[in-house]
């Protein structure tokens, strides 16, 4: 699968598939005008992906500094995939958040809660 | 209206501390304008970042609603193959006043819905934070409610993001609208 890299926008965020690689990023802001336009391919395509590995090393970094409520759905269910495949893979995901921002912490945290099999891991950036 | 209301228009504005004042047919682009410019003033205004972020936190989510939800609503009838445009009205400020943020907007509903809202969002002002974050997960793993155009988490969101607490009321309009008011403090 080709690797997808999208630039961040203002409304959107910054978007490092890379497939080969099993390293999976999101960056920047998030509150796209159209949730299911921006976010419905790739979910789609590491939906796929993910269907396809069996004994890899993936790691997803989520590093968003804001994302609205419609994209927290999309979150919590990129969540879900992983957690999903991290039954036959070693899946690795890693929350990043500034320091002083306790919401976005907390937001890791709560997420965090919903993986049973993957490993969550909280990075604070100063 | 003539300079005089505008001015008066003004300074009751100022009187009520609010910063940015918008009535008018809200789409996507003027939530991208006006909250760049609203990061801007809370830029200089040397606003705590843990404030801002929230500020700006409840301006998208209460503008989304308005761009969404608003009932007063025009649009383009245009052959399939085009967008159809669609323009929903509705009132947005954002303030500040004793030492207070506020986001507060203002839409017509159809009274059909009023009910339902005002409920649920007794129902959310009377939840602690512990609750609150059950009912956001709970919402946001579910299946999105009918009639929602966003996750249906909004409301939530903004409880949770109002550290201040958040008021609503709803005021007769006639036989088939009333006007929805919401503010949220920060």
């Amino acid at each position: 699968m080709d690797t997808i890299k999208i630039e961040a926008s203002e409304r959107s965020p910054g978007v490092d598939f890379d497939f080969a690689g099993n390293i999976f990023s999101l960056h920047g802001e998030s509150y796209p005008e159209d949730v299911s336009a921006f976010y419905g391919p790739l979910v789609k395509a590491l939906r796929e992906y993910l269907e396809q590995q069996n004994g890899a090393e993936i790691t997803f970094n989520f590093e968003l500094v804001y994302f609205n409520s419609s994209s927290a759905k999309v979150l919590i269910g990129l969540f879900d995939l992983l957690d999903s495949a991290a039954s036959d893979n070693q899946v690795v995901v890693n929350w990043y958040f500034e320091e002083d921002d306790d919401n976005m912490k907390e937001l890791g945290e709560e997420f965090g809660e919903e993986l049973e099999k993957a490993t969550f891991n909280m990075v604070a950036r100063g | 209206m003539s300079a005089k209301e505008m001015l008066a228009f003004r300074e009751e504005l100022s009187r009520q501390g609010i910063l940015f004042c918008y009535s008018g047919y809200i789409t996507e682009e003027v939530l991208s304008s006006i909250g760049n410019t609203l990061k801007h003033k809370l830029e200089i205004d040397k606003t705590d970042k843990r404030v801002s972020r929230g500020v700006f936190s409840l301006f998208v989510e209460q503008v989304q609603n308005l761009i969404r939800y608003s009932a007063e609503v025009e649009s383009s009838h245009q052959s399939s193959d085009q967008r159809s445009i669609e323009l929903r009205y509705g009132l947005l400020t954002v303030g500040q006043k004793e030492e207070r943020y506020f986001v507060a907007c203002a839409n017509m509903v159809p009274n059909r819905d009023v009910a339902h809202l005002r409920a649920n969002l007794a129902k959310i002002k009377e939840m602690d934070s512990v609750g609150l974050k059950a009912l956001y997960k709970e919402i946001l793993k579910g299946e999105t409610p009918e009639g929602s155009k966003g996750a249906g988490v909004g409301f939530v969101d903004i409880a949770r993001r109002a550290t201040n607490g958040f008021e609503f009321d709803f005021v007769d309009v006639d036989s088939e609208f009333s006007y929805f008011f919401l503010k949220a403090y920060i």
